[in-house]
């Protein structure tokens, strides 16, 4: 038995990734648009990722953040306004889309 | 490359708000405002004319959320060194 056929079906390679997910793809694409930040307390940051004049001017390696047109929530309920607002990356737990990317 | 008024970076939000006023959020449920005169990496900070904010939330532990009765203490400083790592918010005065 030489000549062995190949493998009727060889398993699909993976698809590509569809949304060239790395985090700091997804942190281009949320920049100008509202964002929540969770810090570890459990309060929420609900605000704008700071977008004038350039691109990721609102995070650091350290992920401090720059917010403008800031809320914040606790239990779901405002607690503060603030216009623009600097957070400190350590207190960082999450950053999430709150609109459609 | 940017002018004074640019934002490349978190840090220049604060830079901006030298010689301002500033409202600071603190870990353990205080809360600063002052005049910026400096910081650093680290956002150690130096405030002037300082008033600090604690809130106390006194009473039952089983007082529904919200409804705690929450003492406020204020006291003022004239001069204070914050070391940046209780520091979690600093908000500049807003400037429309």
């Amino acid at each position: 038995m030489d000549g062995t056929p190949p493998p009727p079906e060889a398993t699909p390679p993976p698809p590509p990734p569809v949304t060239s997910g790395s985090p700091t793809e997804f942190l281009k694409n949320v920049v100008g648009k509202r964002v929540v930040v969770r810090l570890t307390s459990g309060v929420d940051y609900l605000g704008m990722f700071f977008s004038r004049l350039r691109v990721l001017s609102c995070l650091d390696g350290y992920m401090n953040i720059a917010l403008e047109q800031t809320e914040e929530h606790v239990n779901g309920t405002v607690t503060n306004r603030y216009g623009d607002a600097f957070i400190r990356g350590n207190n960082v737990l999450y950053i999430s889309a709150a609109e459609p990317l | 490359m940017d002018t004074s008024s640019g934002i490349q970076e978190p840090f220049d939000l604060i830079r901006l708000s030298l010689s301002e006023r500033v409202f600071v959020k603190l870990r353990g449920d205080r809360e600063l405002t002052g005049i910026l005169h400096a910081y650093d990496g680290h956002m150690n900070l130096i405030l002037s004319d300082v008033e600090e904010t604690i809130m106390l939330v006194d009473g039952t532990e089983g007082a529904p959320p919200g409804h705690g009765v929450v003492n406020v203490a204020k006291r003022k400083m004239e001069m204070l060194f914050v070391r940046g790592d209780g520091v979690i918010l600093v908000s500049p005065p807003s400037r429309t």
